[in-house]
């Protein structure tokens, strides 16, 4: 099950285009999910790795970095991760024809979230499992899936340098808060905006 | 009301405090829990609170600010300011009278420097004396070039006190002070170039203020207190005989004069200056060092600022050149009788009005207990207002001591000074001097008479006088004034003529003697008072079509709030659709970093790199960002940039202001097939308008669109792309409702518009056949909630019965026999909780339902409301719908539908309000829902929501001179942008009651006061919402009475600011929301009230007061230019049948309806030119259109009724309405100042309010 589909520009982790949470359920319980991509996207840089599987709980995160754009997706753990990547690579190739040239000068968040409509489309399909068999790129061109590196994704976002001022509300928060209401979560965050 | 809620007196009883006081909500207050409420807060509510230390700092903060400007970044000095001062004066305000200009030019400048001298070395003196001199000057110093006259000239006025003496340079001067309002308005012509009223109403309301020829009717109330005020209440005729009131008339015009005169040895009415005269005056005289004299002597400082233009412009105007010598003739012979009688009696009386003075001042507190259930709002405040009152009050009889002690000797001189003055304006003779003469006496009867039955013979009277409309303003005024203007040259001579200079008169603050007013509505439309700041503050501040508040003088403390007895809040229409924003696209959006402000026009840099915050003085950083200015493309100058020269900015947000990805813009129609929906034939329309718009409806290309309609059982549509038609799908299980298939319901509307098409154009017909009457309403929202809560959007509910099956049926509770009656009004309140709880889930989703009602039959809005109320929808009501019957409301139903398809709309939005610490807010208006105390969740916003707000003063504000307050709409664009528009509005705070009764903005004021009773209604009973509007005119116009020296209380005497209240007051009594004794339908009264809580102030006003203009004789004089088309501007009249007259035809203008009333007696060449008809007879019955004809007139009234419709986004239904036919009751039932038999007529209701004062 994909559950939630973020593009973000590496070099400040700016979010470019994103698909909205499906279900209602799952859509509470994203809110934290959302936070740490966020936070992920602000840690990527250069040198990350250009493939990663991240496991946070009962849900994996899967990115694939190609051209200073990253490409993440939220699954259930069980979704299988070749399917996943496949998934991103076609994002990649519709975003890029899309969107690529423009990556490097835009300024405002999700400048690409028309982009929202392919993705929904795409998921819609590596979801349905009788049109899944018809993709078949996923059997031979990721037979490499293996060697991609598998990290935790809290261990990810503690490590390396400070975060900054908002971040670490962000994280504090949802470190102190995880375990309350999700809806708490989503409370907090709009009057810490508006 | 709620302001006046704090009634001193601690018997004072439970009318207001529901309503009013602190807890009434008016959204649901979220049931936050408390444990939350703190993290929630987190970033600023809490912050705010927390920061005490910077708040006493805050005065060095102005100080810094002008510090800034004159030692900031460029050593700009006070160059730049002074020659604005300088430019200001010289260029807008030297125009006419030169011999008044040089004295104030050069107080002026004396005053400018003075502040620049002062200011900055004198901080300190600020905090530590409130109200004294050294605050006065402070606020002088702060409100730069405004201020400084009044603070130069009371300078002067101390300095040299023998300055002037000359009684008629002062006449003149001070005259022209009174039009302080108008000199104001005049600046704000500069700021809002669109505004155009300032010559005309410089003149019109002078003349109203003296056209008031009804001295006579006042007189015999005042000699039969008891029998005439009885009568006049108790009866529809209330006036005594004509003979016996001419006998009074006679008599009394010695008894009035004296009687009025001896309280402060000054004139009885209209008396604007003497008021503020004596009262600076005395105290100036008698004691200039006692604090409580300042106290009260420092008022009139501030609101010079205001009388500082006033001379200019007042010059300008006729008024300062007509009126003396109008005044002076008809006089004469009146005063040359009055006098002897009046010295005679004025020892007797002055004692005599003494003590009633003192009563008076106690009655504040006693009217109010004996108006037995008077507000009480919070005890404590209350207790510590009463002793406040009596101390703050104690000024009051002291000058009145003064004053009698000073003025006594005046009167005496005034008699023989009176003659004085009024040769010497003389020189310009009054438009129609001697003729006149006689008339005004004459006049004086009838009027008195007639006005309040309102007889036809009235009419006749009337004619004559306003054929010639100005000129017999001032004949009258002539009249009125004669007593006055002796008064304020008498006491000006005697004192050496210090009184006039120190303190002219904003003329806001004129009295107004309501009773005797003929012509209390200004012929131009009113605007809001412009706040009374400084020159560069008012061109940076807020846009009152954005942000109003009720008092433009905030009141120091809660204490002197309660004191005015006027409510004190907001009126918000953030949304509205603007012609110009600047849109902020910057990294890091600049806010405080304790209270989250965003940074506005009036923060203060302390130095380049650090701003000081003006809502909790915290000092921050400026980022470096911040730094560089993207329009000037320079660096270093952080107050050039846009978000701190514009007061309404647009933001757009970073990622950090997103809890999830911005949502698309999805809509779904709910809609009603029952036999009865089908039979009203509002399908044909609805589909007709989207098919028209569908291309037009506001989003991206993600946008989404889904249909369900519902009888007793729920279809939905599947649009999926690639379907050959659409697809429907029946749900039949009702109490359990699922959606049929999980998507394809919602669909692109760009991939599926052909299957969009073609279900809009088979939908009309799909039911025409249908038995079923059940309405499944409840379950069809069930299953809109569950569609549309993945993503959020907007639900558009069409109904038009009573909802009868499943979850949320509802049953009739309307007795039409109780229509009219004039006591309980039941079933305000929803009936069930369904539609609440519904709205509130769908709130949490961002979804908003917005319901369109087009019903016969009752059908119970009360409780559907709720479904658009919590979930920030609007809703549309079209009583008895027939698109084939009904023309006029398929007509509305069509225009409304094209404005809401296409307007502006923002998704999952917040707002939050913020203001300066000391001020807190609590109960808020409109449609939302309130998530934490001061965050309201708005599933959608659009540009035709209102929202109101309720204000206290929790800390006292006595060492602040401004303060601010910020609006910050953070919302989702249907181009899924985040942005955030921010509105901040400044506002000045004074100290003393005459100030803030200066400050009123009437509009504002009554709009709260609308929203307020409605909840009142509610909670409690439409007789006690109907009780506490009265009492919001009876107190505060008794409070007022109780500050001004020469108080009468035979009179009724509104501040100019407040002129206006009680007729908006009667006019909102007979409003369909709260109208009784005329038949209304509970969902008609339902809907006005929804209307109340969610529209903005400008919609709002018309219905509550609509405007009204004759049409039939247009003319281009004075007529404005818009777009290459002249638009004349006929006058206003007052919504009386009086000003109709059968030869003549009028528009009356409601806001969402148009009338135009054809007298039968109106000219066949208007008939013709302007309806094309050859003659009246053959005028139809429904006209809604107006033919273009080729004709000046037609032209004309056409260009005037596109620029009326223009200004505002739902284009009103026009009504032909010709007189005798059925359909002129909904003409007539809106000219409020006429009596009916279940209400008063507008005068009736002033003897009400009298009568209520005097208890």
């Amino acid at each position: 099950m994909v559950l939630l589909t973020m593009i973000a520009r590496v070099a400040d982790g700016l979010p470019l285009a994103a698909s909205m949470q499906e279900d209602e359920q799952s859509g509470r319980d994203l809110q934290q999910y959302q936070s740490q991509a966020k936070q992920l996207f602000r840690k990527l840089n250069e040198q990350s790795p250009t493939r990663c599987t991240l496991e946070a709980g009962a849900m994996t995160f899967h990115y694939i970095i190609e051209q200073g754009v990253c490409y993440l997706v939220l699954c259930e753990a069980a979704f299988p991760k070749k399917l996943a990547f496949a998934y991103l690579e076609d994002l990649h190739s519709e975003f890029d024809e899309q969107h690529g040239k423009k990556v490097p000068t835009v300024s405002r968040p999700y400048s690409f979230i028309e982009f929202d409509t392919f993705i929904q489309k795409t998921k819609k399909l590596y979801i349905d499992s009788r049109a899944r068999r018809n993709l078949g790129s996923i059997n031979t061109e990721l037979q490499d899936v293996q060697r991609i590196m598998v990290a935790n994704i809290e261990e990810v976002l503690q490590r390396g340098e400070a975060l900054s001022g908002s971040a670490e509300i962000d994280t504090l928060n949802q470190k102190k808060y995880s375990s309350e209401s999700p809806t708490f979560n989503k409370q907090h965050f709009l009057s810490y905006l508006g | 009301m709620s302001a006046p809620a704090g009634s001193p007196h601690p018997v004072a009883s439970a009318r207001i405090p529901p309503m009013f006081g602190g807890a009434a909500t008016s959204g649901a207050v979220a049931p936050t829990d408390p444990s939350l409420a703190p993290h929630q807060q987190n970033g600023p509510a809490q912050s705010q609170m927390q920061v005490p230390s910077g708040y006493g700092l805050h005065h060095q903060n102005y100080i810094a600010s002008s510090g800034h400007y004159s030692q900031g970044p460029g050593k700009m000095t006070s160059l730049p300011l002074d020659s604005q001062c300088d430019d200001y004066y010289s260029g807008l305000y030297a125009v006419p009278t030169q011999n008044v200009m040089p004295p104030s030019t050069a107080n002026q400048q004396a005053g400018a420097q003075q502040i620049y001298g002062r200011g900055p070395p004198a901080p300190h003196l600020v905090g530590s004396t409130p109200g004294s001199f050294q605050g006065a000057a402070s606020s002088a110093s702060h409100l730069h070039t405004s201020a400084s006259q009044p603070y130069s000239s009371f300078v002067n006025h101390y300095s040299s006190p023998a300055t002037y003496s000359a009684n008629s340079s002062i006449a003149s001067q001070g005259f022209p002070s009174t039009c302080g309002h108008y000199a104001t308005s005049a600046v704000s012509n500069a700021a809002y170039p669109s505004v155009s009223y300032p010559s005309l109403p410089a003149g019109d309301p002078y003349g109203q203020m003296f056209t008031s020829p009804n001295a006579p009717t006042v007189r015999p109330v005042k000699d039969h207190p008891f029998s005439g005020q009885n009568t006049a209440i108790g009866h529809p005729l209330p006036l005594p005989p004509p003979p016996s009131q001419q006998h009074h008339q006679q008599q009394s015009l010695s008894g009035y004069n004296t009687s009025s005169w001896s309280p402060s040895g000054l004139p009885p009415t209209n008396d604007s200056l003497t008021r503020n005269h004596t009262g600076s005056l005395s105290v100036s005289a008698t004691n200039p060092t006692s604090t409580d004299s300042s106290s009260s002597a420092v008022p009139p400082n501030v609101h010079l600022p205001k009388s500082s233009p006033v001379v200019s412009t007042a010059v300008s105007g006729a008024p300062s050149s007509r009126m003396p010598p109008t005044a002076h003739h008809p006089v004469e012979p009146v005063t040359s009788v009055t006098q002897p009688s009046d010295l005679l009696q004025q020892k007797g009386m002055q004692y005599g009005e003494y003590v009633n003075n003192q009563a008076s001042s106690a009655p504040t507190p006693l009217s109010s207990a004996s108006d037995d259930e008077e507000e009480e709002e919070e005890d404590e405040e209350a207790g510590v207002d009463s002793s406040s009152t009596t101390s703050s009050a104690s000024p009051m009889p002291n000058s009145y001591e003064a004053l009698e002690g000073g003025s006594y000797p005046d009167v005496l001189s005034s008699s023989a000074s009176s003659p004085a003055p009024d040769p010497a304006p003389e020189p310009d003779p009054a438009p129609v001097p001697a003729p006149a003469t006689p008339q005004p006496s004459k006049m004086a009867k009838p009027f008195g008479y007639g006005y309040p039955a309102l007889q036809p013979g009235y009419q006749n009277a009337t004619t004559p006088l306003h054929s010639g409309v100005q000129p017999s303003g001032s004949v009258y005024s002539g009249f009125q004034q004669c007593p006055q203007y002796p008064g304020v040259s008498q006491l000006s001579s005697s004192l050496g003529g210090l009184s006039l200079q120190s303190s002219p008169q904003p003329e806001s603050l004129r009295p107004v003697n309501l009773t005797q007013e003929r012509n209390i509505l200004p012929t131009a439309p009113v605007w809001a008072p412009v706040p009374n700041l400084n020159l560069d503050l008012k061109k940076l501040n807020c846009s009152p079509d954005s942000f109003r508040c009720t008092l433009t003088n905030i009141p120091q403390t809660q204490a002197l709030l309660n004191k005015a007895k006027l409510p004190l809040g907001l009126l918000l229409h953030p949304f509205r659709d603007l012609t110009q924003l600047p849109v902020i696209t910057s990294n890091t959006i600049v806010r405080c970093r304790s209270c989250r402000t965003y940074i506005n026009p009036f923060v203060s840099f302390i130095d380049q790199r650090r701003w000081k915050c003006n809502l909790c003085y915290r000092v921050n950083d400026v980022p470096e960002e911040f730094m560089y200015n993207p329009l000037t493309r320079s660096y270093g100058e952080p107050h050039k940039r846009p978000e701190v020269q514009n007061s309404t900015v647009e933001f757009i947000a970073s990622s950090d202001y997103m809890l999830r990805p911005p949502q698309p813009a999805v809509y779904l129609f709910v809609l009603d097939v029952s036999h009865n929906a089908v039979e009203a034939g509002y399908l044909t329309i609805l589909c007709q308008s989207l098919l028209e718009n569908l291309d037009k409806l506001p989003g991206d290309s993600r946008t989404r669109i889904g249909f369900v309609t519902f009888d007793s059982t729920i279809h939905f549509y599947n649009l999926q792309e690639g379907l050959s038609q659409p697809q429907m799908l029946i749900v039949s299980d009702i109490d359990d409702v699922f959606l049929p298939t999980p998507d394809s319901l919602l669909v692109n509307l760009y991939e599926s518009k052909e299957l969009i098409r073609d279900l809009l154009n088979a939908l009309p017909n799909m039911f025409t056949n249908t038995r079923e009457t059940h309405s499944a309403l409840g379950p069809a929202l069930q299953a809109a909630f569950k569609l549309m809560s993945p993503t959020g959007g907007r639900v558009s509910v069409f109904q038009t019965q009573l909802p009868s099956l499943g979850a949320g049926l509802l049953q009739s509770r309307e007795d039409p026999n109780q229509r009219s009656s004039t006591k309980v009004v039941q079933h305000l309140g929803p009936a069930t909780d369904f539609y609440k709880k519904l709205a509130l889930d769908c709130s949490g989703q961002q979804t908003a339902v917005d319901l369109f009602l087009l019903s016969s039959q009752y059908s119970d809005l009360a409780s559907l409301a709720c479904m658009s109320k919590y979930s920030a929808g609007c809703i549309y009501y079209y009583p008895s719908f027939h698109c084939i019957h009904n023309p006029s409301q398929a007509e509305k139903l069509q225009k409304d539908l094209k404005r809401y398809l296409t307007r502006k709309i923002g998704f999952e939005a917040v707002m939050r309000i913020r203001c300066t610490k000391g001020l807190s807010m609590h109960t808020f208006h409109g449609n939302f829902f309130v998530r934490s105390t001061d965050l309201l969740s708005l599933a959608n916003i659009n540009p035709d929501a209102g929202f109101a707000v309720q204000l206290s003063i929790e800390e006292s504000l006595t060492d602040t001179s401004l303060v601010c307050f910020q609006t910050a709409l953070l919302y989702t664009s249907s181009k899924g942008e985040r942005r955030i528009r921010v509105h901040t509005l400044c506002l000045p705070v004074v100290s003393s009651l005459a100030d803030v009764y200066a400050g009123v903005d009437v509009q504002a004021a009554i709009c709260l006061l609308a929203n307020m009773a409605v909840d009142r209604s509610v909670s409690s009973s439409l007789s006690d919402a109907r009780d506490a509007l009265v009492n919001a005119v009876v107190d505060s116009l008794s409070a007022y009475g109780s500050t001004i020296s020469n108080f009468q209380h035979s009179a009724l005497i509104a501040p100019n600011s407040l002129k206006l209240f009680p007729l908006y007051v009667l006019a909102l009594l007979k409003q369909k929301a709260f109208r009784t004794g005329t038949s209304t339908r509970l969902d008609d009264r339902v809907y006005a009230m929804c209307q109340i809580k969610s529209q903005p102030l400008v919609h709002l006003m018309k219905m509550i007061h609509p405007n009204l203009y004759r049409i039939d004789r247009l003319t281009d004089e004075g007529a404005i230019h818009v777009n290459d088309r002249v638009v004349p501007q006929p006058p206003l009249q007052k919504l009386s049948a009086e000003k109709l007259t059968r030869e003549g035809a009028f528009l009356m203008d409601c806001g969402s309806v148009f009338y135009i009333w054809i007298g039968k007696g109106c000219e066949n060449n208007f008939i013709e030119d302007v309806l094309g008809c050859p003659n009246f007879a053959s005028i139809p019955q429904k006209m809604t259109h107006l033919p273009e004809l080729d004709t000046l007139s037609s032209e004309r009234t056409r260009s005037f009724i596109t620029w009326l419709r223009d200004s505002r986004p739902l284009s009103p239904v026009l009504h032909v309405v010709k007189d005798e036919s059925p359909a002129k009751t909904e003409f007539f039932q809106h000219l409020i100042e006429d009596r009916t038999e279940a209400a008063f007529s507008y005068y009736e209701f002033l003897l009400h309010i009298q009568q209520q004062i005097c208890k």
